[in-house]
């Protein structure tokens, strides 16, 4: 794979963050948070109406977007990620990457890409720093 | 009042019950297909797997983690930092030791009042024995009275 200092990875676009999938994660984590499934609750916290997606799964939209470049999921060695916003039910979010290094790590070759995740260019609701194996 | 800080230093180093977890086919089918990956029950797993099996195999709730330090789920608490290390190819079916603990807890203020940042590790150790995974986590608790 030719990956160079500068190359943008082929973006993540989640067209609808679907309210279903939040409750899925919440069953399947034992998240108790209701702002991720509980429309009275988040009307009463006055939060509106759409549930707030899980931060796991913004992070889950970044390494579904490295997996896919690397080659697999065995192929994504490190990703840390800041949380500053909310994604919530129906958004459409895009997840992207650009390539800062490219070197050589345990006898194969690593790039490491900045990462984020947003609703819009001015709107940026989660970023880090991942490392992927490339050759 | 919230919690004294002196008491949340304590937490520090403390050691969770720790557990273990199974990258169980089904499960991993649905959390792929959840957030627009591509659903697989066999194979490479996810690698957010890695902080499943770190959250599965704590060894205790969200409930107690929050109560740990004086807050509960109603008090808003935020998902602060993430990180996961792929040590090792983990495999959907396989099955992980979890171990881990309290690494750090720093109280600040920002423009909207107190808030307790709480860091915690674990680790996901393979059946031979080598940990495949690493998983840090940091929360954010508001301190509203």
């Amino acid at each position: 794979m030719g990956v160079a200092v500068g190359d943008e990875l082929p973006p993540l676009v989640i067209e609808s963050v679907s309210v279903e999938a939040m409750k899925t994660v919440a069953a399947l984590l034992h998240d108790p948070n209701p702002i991720h499934f509980d429309l009275n609750t988040l009307q009463r916290l006055g939060m509106g109406d759409r549930p707030v997606n899980q931060g796991p799964n913004n992070m889950a939209y970044i390494v579904a977007m490295l997996s896919s470049f690397a080659g697999g999921p065995e192929k994504v060695r490190k990703l840390r990620v800041r949380f500053l916003g909310n994604v919530l039910g129906g958004d459409r979010v895009t997840a992207r990457g650009v390539v800062t290094d490219v070197r050589e790590a345990d006898g194969a070759t690593v790039a490491d890409v900045d990462v984020w995740l947003e609703r819009s260019i001015e709107d940026v609701v989660l970023k880090g720093a991942a490392t992927i194996t490339v050759g | 009042m919230p919690i004294a800080l002196e008491e949340l230093e304590k937490l520090i180093g403390t050691s969770f019950p720790g557990g273990r977890y199974t990258i169980e086919p089904y499960r991993h089918w649905l959390m792929t297909d959840a957030v627009g990956d591509t659903p697989t029950s066999s194979g490479a797993a996810n690698p957010m797997e890695i902080y499943h099996g770190a959250m599965g195999g704590l060894g205790i709730t969200l409930d107690e983690l929050f109560a740990m330090v004086g807050s509960s789920a109603a008090d808003g608490p935020m998902f602060g930092e993430a990180e996961i290390e792929q040590v090792l190819p983990l495999r959907v079916g396989d099955t992980y030791d979890v171990r881990g603990g309290i690494t750090g807890i720093v109280r600040k203020e920002g423009k909207s009042g107190v808030f307790d940042i709480l860091t915690f590790k674990l680790e996901l150790v393979n059946e031979a024995g080598e940990i495949a995974g690493l998983s840090t986590n940091s929360f954010v608790f508001p301190r509203r009275d």
